[in-house]
């Protein structure tokens, strides 16, 4: 027989408010690896979570600028040494023509980290995820207010923790498994 | 609305000192601007020309944001908007200011001289639109829907602070519609009139959407300081947020971008083609040191701007976004400076007195006008039924 490894512990709220109140409790508590779920997003999760800035920002800087230094790379080695063809007595440097196309491989560039950058920061894509076999939480898309505490928290104890959960105003709490 | 109670009126130095002052301020500077008229009429004409643009564009910038918002029944912005409604009202002041214009127009337009209209068949081509009638029959129809359009407004935005009828909001609504029409129409030809035709050979189908840009940038950075100002005062301290302040500096870097996206593509296309009759007015802006402020506002007016901008902590921080507005004012100023003066001084920029005179002349009466104006309703709309959701507004 196969052990069951142990996800996690889901416990469900009333409202958006008692949600977020929960976030507070759970974050002034010292949980770290804990997730909200509302059918849409909630105004100061991100600071009742604790959640701090996302990265996603340095990524797309960081791609924008490798886009606009690979335009003027690729457009000064083509029009000064690789093809050198005077085009209607312009400079064969021309800047203002590159702009064009160091805008818009700048704009790919970032959009490509932005997309991209989410996904790998998200962790997708996802094909399986212990909550998705649970029937209470199939209301997250519609009128459930959930909160999960990973087992992989430090100071997660299956005992502890659940009763912490209910005592910050958690309606039902149960186990999920892997 | 309870909230109506919470917002007290505009008094003390914001009320009656700094209009004093700047009524004094503007009217010795006009004075001076009127004796160095007298000395050098050609050169002090062009330096009024441009102070008149410069403040016509933040009235126009104004009246933009405040059509825009109720067309787009925008919520956030309601603790915002009796600001630009005032400036809005400043369109008669602007109407006032344009008359000089005219008793300059043959110092500033050449196509109005007669001699130099035989001589040219450029000219005479054009002359069915250029001329001295259909010009003031054109500026009367301006000047008037932008004074129309922003009583229109503003008075029914007061109105609604008394009675609180929602009505009110959606004919304001309704009327938006026509009012972005006609704001575009009237803004793109009054400017092709008054700055474009200064050069009147040379045409940019950009030059309208050009100086909108500039003009909603100036319009947006001189809104978030009028509030700071306010509340450095202790006006609306809890009313106008950081959450405002946050998504007025957002609107404005939008903007920015467009501005620069606009005078690029206006420079591009005419780098390209490389055709005389249109690259003569680059070959004029370019001249000299007018080179150095060309790359100035490139460099200064969007990637400093861009760079520094980008970042939400220096839009929420009040410090740096008011540093950014200011510095915005100034990118705005000189772009229209750049835009005017060429033609008064071809081979670089030199500021002269009477651009500082004309300047703080217009300036100083156009700011007393806002802040008498100001204190004369409530700093918001209290009645208005998105007040709430304004209030509540967070990004």
């Amino acid at each position: 027989m196969t052990t069951v490894k142990l996800y996690g512990l889901l416990a469900e709220y009333k409202d958006p408010s008692a949600l977020i109140h929960a976030a507070e409790k759970l974050r002034d508590a010292g949980y770290k690896n804990f997730e909200t779920y509302s059918p849409f997003p909630i105004h100061g999760m991100d600071s009742a979570m604790g959640i701090k800035d996302s990265v996603l920002g340095w990524i797309v800087v960081a791609c924008g600028a490798t886009g606009l230094a690979s335009a003027i790379a690729l457009q000064t080695w083509v029009s000064v040494s690789a093809y050198r063809v005077v085009t209607s007595g312009k400079l064969l440097f021309s800047f203002q023509a590159f702009v064009p196309v160091c805008f818009e491989l700048m704009v790919l560039f970032a959009g490509f980290g932005a997309v991209f950058g989410m996904f790998a920061l998200n962790g997708l894509p996802k094909l399986y995820h212990p909550l998705f076999k649970n029937h209470r939480f199939r209301t997250a898309t519609s009128h459930g207010f959930f909160v999960t505490v990973e087992s992989s928290d430090s100071r997660f104890s299956l005992e502890g923790t659940a009763r912490f959960l209910q005592e910050i105003g958690g309606l039902s709490v149960e186990v999920v498994e892997e | 609305m309870s909230s109506s109670t919470k917002v007290p009126r505009l008094s003390g130095f914001l009320a009656s000192t700094l209009p004093k002052i700047s009524f004094l301020l503007g009217g010795l500077s006009l004075a001076l601007t009127a004796v160095l008229w007298r000395g050098n009429p050609h050169h002090t004409a062009f330096s009024y020309l441009f102070s008149f643009l410069f403040f016509l564009s933040i009235t126009l910038g104004s009246l933009f944001f405040v059509i825009i918002q109720h067309l787009t029944r925008a919520g956030w912005s309601v603790v915002l908007r009796r600001i630009p409604e005032t400036f809005a009202m400043n369109a008669w002041v602007m109407a006032v200011f344009f008359l000089p214009i005219l008793f300059g127009i043959h110092e500033l337009y050449h196509w109005t001289h007669a001699d130099v209209v035989a001589a040219d068949p450029i000219l005479q081509g054009k002359a069915g639109y250029l001329n001295i009638k259909f010009f003031l029959v054109r500026a009367v129809l301006f000047l008037g829907a932008w004074v129309w359009m922003a009583r229109y407004f503003y008075k029914k935005s007061v109105k609604q602070d008394s009675s609180g009828d929602p009505k009110l909001t959606l004919s304001m609504q309704a009327f938006s519609a026509a009012a972005i029409l006609i704001f575009a129409i009237t803004l793109t030809f009054g400017i092709i009139d008054w700055a474009m035709s200064l050069t009147p050979h040379w045409y940019s189908t950009m030059f309208g959407v050009y100086f909108f840009a500039g003009s909603a940038v100036a319009a947006f950075a001189i809104m978030s300081l009028v509030a700071l100002t306010l509340r450095r005062f202790g006006y609306l301290k809890d009313i106008i947020r950081v959450e405002h302040y946050h998504d007025v500096a957002k609107f404005l870097y939008g903007l920015n971008i467009f501005w620069a996206y606009v005078s690029f593509s206006q420079y591009f296309l005419i780098w390209y083609a490389n055709i005389p009759e249109e690259s003569v007015w680059f070959m004029q802006h370019f001249n000299g040191s007018w080179n150095t402020v060309a790359a100035t506002l490139a460099i200064g007016h969007f990637f400093v701007p861009f760079l520094i901008f980008m970042s939400k902590h220096t839009r929420r921080n009040l410090t740096a976004h008011c540093a950014m507005m200011v510095w915005f004012l100034v990118m705005h100023c000189l772009d229209i400076y750049w835009l005017i003066m060429p033609n008064i001084t071809p081979n670089g920029i030199h500021i002269s007195v009477s651009d500082i005179s004309s300047f703080v002349g217009i300036g100083g009466i156009y700011i007393g006008f806002f802040w008498l104006r100001l204190r004369n309703a409530s700093l918001i709309p209290v009645q208005d039924p998105r007040l709430p959701e304004s209030l509540r507004h967070h990004t």
